[in-house]
């Protein structure tokens, strides 16, 4: 039975790849209609036939994007808040993690289930009390403030998933320390973090996409230009009465690239990262 | 209780305060910046509340939620989103697990699929939001195009955006097109971490591939189903901008969904108090669904993925 | 540059001659009782669009630097739904800036909440600007029998003709009357043509028709809405829109439709032959559909006339500024008459009624719109404006997809408008 004829195998492959190629052409898309809009002049953004590639390229929107607002300045704001904030909450994450998969404790039930509840919770619903509160730690146009909330913001899903990774951790190896004399700070620094890079690789991109599209926190608690990041300088392309959607796209798409490219780097850490299956392999 | 107490033998029993020097530092500023403003949101919700500094603030109980309930546009906002969610969920386990399965081998440009099946998930919200909205405009769209003038499958121009269930159709495409990448990945972790043992020994046992799916592959992921579901279904309850971008809740409020009729009501029309109203009676009836589901699955978010 | 900044010094000097002893605007902004003695920063928050920031920022701001040397101008763009969130969340922490640039329907909302300022009485030289200003668009700003604010800038809904799809139909004139409307619908719909085309019907979409009709959403001191929104000329504005949609001369995006195509797009293409819309449409059809050439007229008259509404924005000082004189110094600067034809020329029409002349010299097609503004109402100027006009928006768009009578639509808008006067 395993054997199979030869031929069905070959249709068998070849339909594999007809579908990937159908999925990944409808998954892609949106982006090359998006990419060549960004090479277009405003006379010319929506064309029917579309125009994939476009008749008139032109770079303008590219340099009037980068240029305008200084753009480049809240790029970078968004890099810095992006990065700390990941490297923040993956180490307050990976620590309640190691609390949960490692300790029995007090009240360990009550806090897994309040940890669920702030992923539940529609984070539109929380953005005045969080401004309020924001107000009363003097975190109002601080970059500092962006950072917190979104440390906090992304703590209950990597516990959880770092939580499932630790678990698998083999506790001999732990044991093996113990013997030596290792404290569990020194385990959870010098074993657990090291042999969960794949996991922690994984909660990190999933922290800074986050971070890095964030919007409407940024929106509200930041006054001072100097301190906006990418999406809001993107929002203000968008004009009352008329968008030009060559400089959103060509904005959107300067945004888009570190994002690809920070995917495209660690696409296969971060597919181990979310399988326990790593540390057996 | 749940599945969600630690488990395995061998874990100090006797663990004194060390594992809360580990939680203090996050639960502490998770306490403070998220559960904190829960219980505001939900006191907000119990007043008429004044927004600026100095104006009336009356508590009217559970006025708010009452209120809701006599609301219709409340109830199709809520009928809305579980439509969403009916169409969404399903969609994206089924597609995400197909493309799982194709990807999980070493084949041919294994990595480049990957990224291009992920590339969605990592792009904003209000980017492709904005990008969809065109794509389905009527007269001038890329998708109208190719089924009228390209395949003629349709006579004419569909109105995609124009009225209520269209338009619910029309964000819930967007919503698997966004969504399939991210239960894909997780999926595939799941897979890569099915023996091939296992699946051998069904193929020699006589199992053909469907048999071998549904009897070996899908039990030995079933608690990575389970976390999929789950936060599908948390998500695409809470669905926002794509609604709010691609029709503003119109035509006359059809398409509204919780979280856009929620936005007009604090930000436009300055009415907090029924904003978290609407807010707090979403997020209950999202918890009570996924524990629901997690008394079903047994456990399934707890244990995450493995 | 050193032109704009000559021009300034001799408006003052001019100023100072014609006005005296008086506190001038322009006394007030350069004279010494204005003057903070020790540099404050003022911060500007606004929504001008990326073709009006330079001439604010390149041109204004350093010129009103120069003149006073003690103030510095900050200026924070938003996009404009970004700014009216920024105010509200802003206003609860007293974290806003100095000045404000804000959308009309705003204005009576942060007046009630005592966000901003009450100017008459508090700031040298309002009386005097006041009267420099369109009574229309200083009534915007008008909440509980004081001001708070000042117009900036101004604009109204006038028609934009297609007159290439017009002639389709064998019609050389743009439609003057709802009568004309009416004759020319079952013409053009014969070409396939949608005669009008709108983005909504909000009370900035249908309230023209209603002016024009002669009807009114509430009576003149906005105390009541009962016999008024749903008073029986009220209902033949919304009857006349409710037949031509009926006819097919109003398309589906008019009812909120998001997927229609736009009146940027269907009035230049020609699939609708006219719409209302402001100035800005002119540059931006020029750069989007460069062989279109509109045709403006004023608004097609009915039985009280042609009436369209008054857009623009509206310059105010927060009541929590800690540099007020120097905030109402930078108003009366931006009121000025160089201030208001420099941004006149970046696309704001002017609200000082002096510069009519000069204005239309500046961009030929801001004849339309100043005619069209002598007889251009304000929306209701009440908090609650903002559910109103979603009451009328749901309502109008009820009767017009003829779910029900034009009349019962607007007998429940006159129900549920009515609470939110009080």
């Amino acid at each position: 039975m395993i054997v199979g004829s030869k031929k069905r195998r070959i249709t068998f492959r070849a339909a594999r790849y007809v579908t990937l190629i159908v999925g990944a052409t409808i998954m892609i898309i949106p982006f090359l209609y998006l990419f060549a809009t960004s090479f277009k002049p405003q006379l010319y953004l929506f064309e029917i036939p579309p125009q994939f590639i476009p008749k008139h390229p032109t770079l303008s929107n590219y340099t009037d994007a980068w240029t305008s607002n200084s753009f480049g300045h809240y790029f970078a704001n968004s890099v810095f808040v992006s990065l700390v904030s990941t490297v923040i909450a993956a180490l307050l994450s990976a620590m309640m993690a190691y609390a949960f998969a490692r300790f029995n404790f007090k009240g360990q039930n009550l806090m897994f289930w309040l940890l669920l509840v702030g992923l539940m919770v529609p984070g539109m619903m929380l953005l005045i009390p969080q401004y309020l509160l924001a107000n009363q730690l003097h975190l109002i146009n601080s970059l500092v403030g962006l950072i917190l909330f979104y440390v906090a913001t992304n703590l209950a899903f990597n516990t959880f998933l770092l939580r499932g990774f630790f678990e698998e951790i083999p506790w001999e190896l732990e044991e093996a320390m113990i013997m030596d004399g290792a404290g569990p700070f020194r385990r959870f620094w010098k074993l657990i973090l090291p042999l969960s890079r794949p996991a922690l690789a994984t909660v990190g991109i999933f922290t800074f996409l986050a971070c890095w599209d964030e919007y409407v926190w940024a929106l509200t608690i930041i006054n001072d230009p100097d301190k906006r990041t990418l999406p809001i300088a993107i929002s203000i392309f968008q004009g009352q009465h008329l968008t030009n959607w060559g400089l959103v796209f060509a904005a959107s798409t300067i945004a888009i690239v570190p994002v690809i490219v920070v995917f495209a780097l660690f696409q296969r850490q971060f597919i181990h990262g979310l399988s326990a299956d790593a540390l057996k392999g | 209780m749940l599945a969600n107490v630690p488990h395995g033998p061998s874990k100090p029993s006797k663990a004194g305060f060390v594992p809360y020097l580990f939680l203090a530092p996050g639960f502490l500023l998770f306490l403070l910046t998220i559960i904190y403003p829960i219980f505001r949101a939900l006191q907000i919700s119990f007043y008429n509340w004044g927004v600026f500094p100095g104006s009336p603030t009356t508590f009217v109980g559970l006025h708010q939620y009452v209120r809701e309930m006599h609301d219709p546009v409340f109830w199709r906002a809520l009928e809305n989103a579980a439509v969403y969610m009916v169409f969404t969920v399903p969609l994206q386990i089924v597609f995400g697990l197909s493309v799982a399965m194709l990807l999980v081998r070493k084949i041919p440009g294994r990595g480049l699929f990957r990224a291009l099946f992920y590339i969605p998930v990592v792009t904003s919200w209000v980017v492709v939001s904005l990008l969809f909205k065109f794509l389905f405009s009527t007269d001038a769209g890329f998708v109208n195009w190719i089924l009228h003038n390209l395949l003629h499958l349709s006579s004419h121009n569909i109105g995609w955006l124009d009225t209520r269930w269209p338009s619910m159709i029309t964000i819930g495409i967007l919503g698997v097109w966004k969504g399939v990448g991210w239960s894909m990945l997780i999926f595939l972790a799941a897979l890569m971490g099915v023996p091939d043992s296992l699946t051998e020994a069904a193929a020699i046992d006589g199992a053909g591939p469907w048999r071998s799916f549904f009897s070996v592959t899908l039990p030995s992921i079933r608690l990575t189903l389970s976390f999929v579901t789950i936060m599908l279904v948390i998500g695409s309850l809470n669905v926002f901008t794509s609604a709010f971008i691609m029709t503003g809740g119109g035509p006359q409020q059809q398409t509204e969904v919780v979280l856009s009729y929620m936005y007009h009501q604090a930000f436009q029309f300055l009415d907090f108090g029924y904003g978290s109203a609407l807010a707090f009676t979403l997020a209950i009836i999202v918890f009570a669904i996924s524990f629901v589901q997690m008394r079903l699955f047994r456990g399934g978010v707890t244990r995450v993925v493995r | 540059m050193t032109d704009r900044k000559g021009s300034l010094r001799v408006k003052r000097s001019v100023a100072f001659l014609v006005v005296g002893s008086l506190v001038s605007m322009f006394g007030a902004t350069y004279g010494a009782n204005a003057a903070p003695a020790k540099k404050v920063t003022i911060t500007f928050w606004t929504s001008y669009s990326t073709s009006e920031t330079p001439t604010l920022e390149k041109t204004l701001i350093p010129a009103f630097e120069k003149a006073n040397p003690n103030i510095i101008v900050k200026h924070v763009v938003f996009s404009h739904d970004d700014l009216y969130q920024k105010l509200l969340t802003s206003a609860m922490t007293n974290t806003l800036p100095d000045v404000v640039r804000s959308d009309l329907p705003w204005v009576p909302t942060f007046a009630q909440g005592k966000v901003f300022a009450q100017l008459d009485g508090k700031m040298a030289g309002f009386d005097k600007l006041a009267k420099t200003v369109y009574p229309g668009t200083l009534s915007t700003n008008y909440y509980g029998g004081h001001y708070y604010g000042l117009p900036l800038d101004t604009n109204t809904r006038v028609t934009f003709a297609n007159m290439d799809a017009f002639a389709k139909a064998g019609i050389t004139t743009v439609p003057k009357t709802f009568a004309d409307m009416l004759a020319d619908a079952p013409l053009l719909k014969a070409q396939g043509i949608y005669l009008y085309g709108d983005g909504g019907t909000g009370g900035w979409n249908v309230l023209p028709w209603i002016w024009s009709a002669g009807g009114a959403v509430t009576n003149a001191t906005n105390t009541t809405a009962k016999g008024y929104i749903n008073g029986a000329k009220t209902v033949s504005a919304i009857q006349f829109l409710t037949d031509l949609y009926k006819a097919g001369a109003i398309p589906d995006s008019m009812l909120g439709a998001s997927g229609g195509m736009s009146t940027y797009d269907g009035v230049a293409k020609g699939n609708f032959a006219m719409t209302l819309d402001g100035p800005w449409m002119n540059p931006i059809w020029a750069g989007g559909y460069p062989n279109f050439h509109p045709v403006q007229a004023l608004v097609p008259a009915g039985a009280g006339g042609s009436h369209s509404v008054v857009g623009g924005e509206d310059i105010n000082v927060t009541a929590k500024s800690k540099n007020k004189p120097a905030a109402m110094a930078f108003v009366r600067f931006m009121l000025s008459k160089s201030a208001q034809v420099a941004m006149t020329k970046a696309g704001q029409l002017s609200v000082l009624s002096a510069l009519t002349s000069q204005v239309t010299a500046i961009h030929p097609y801001y004849a339309t719109f100043l005619k069209q503004l002598a007889t251009a109402e304000a929306r209701t100027p009440v908090p609650n404006y903002p559910k109103i006009d979603a009451i009328i928006g749901t309502q109008v768009a009820a009767a017009m997809s003829g779910k029900v009578t034009a009349q019962a639509a607007m007998d429940e808008a006159a129900a549920q408008i009515e609470p939110l006067l009080k």
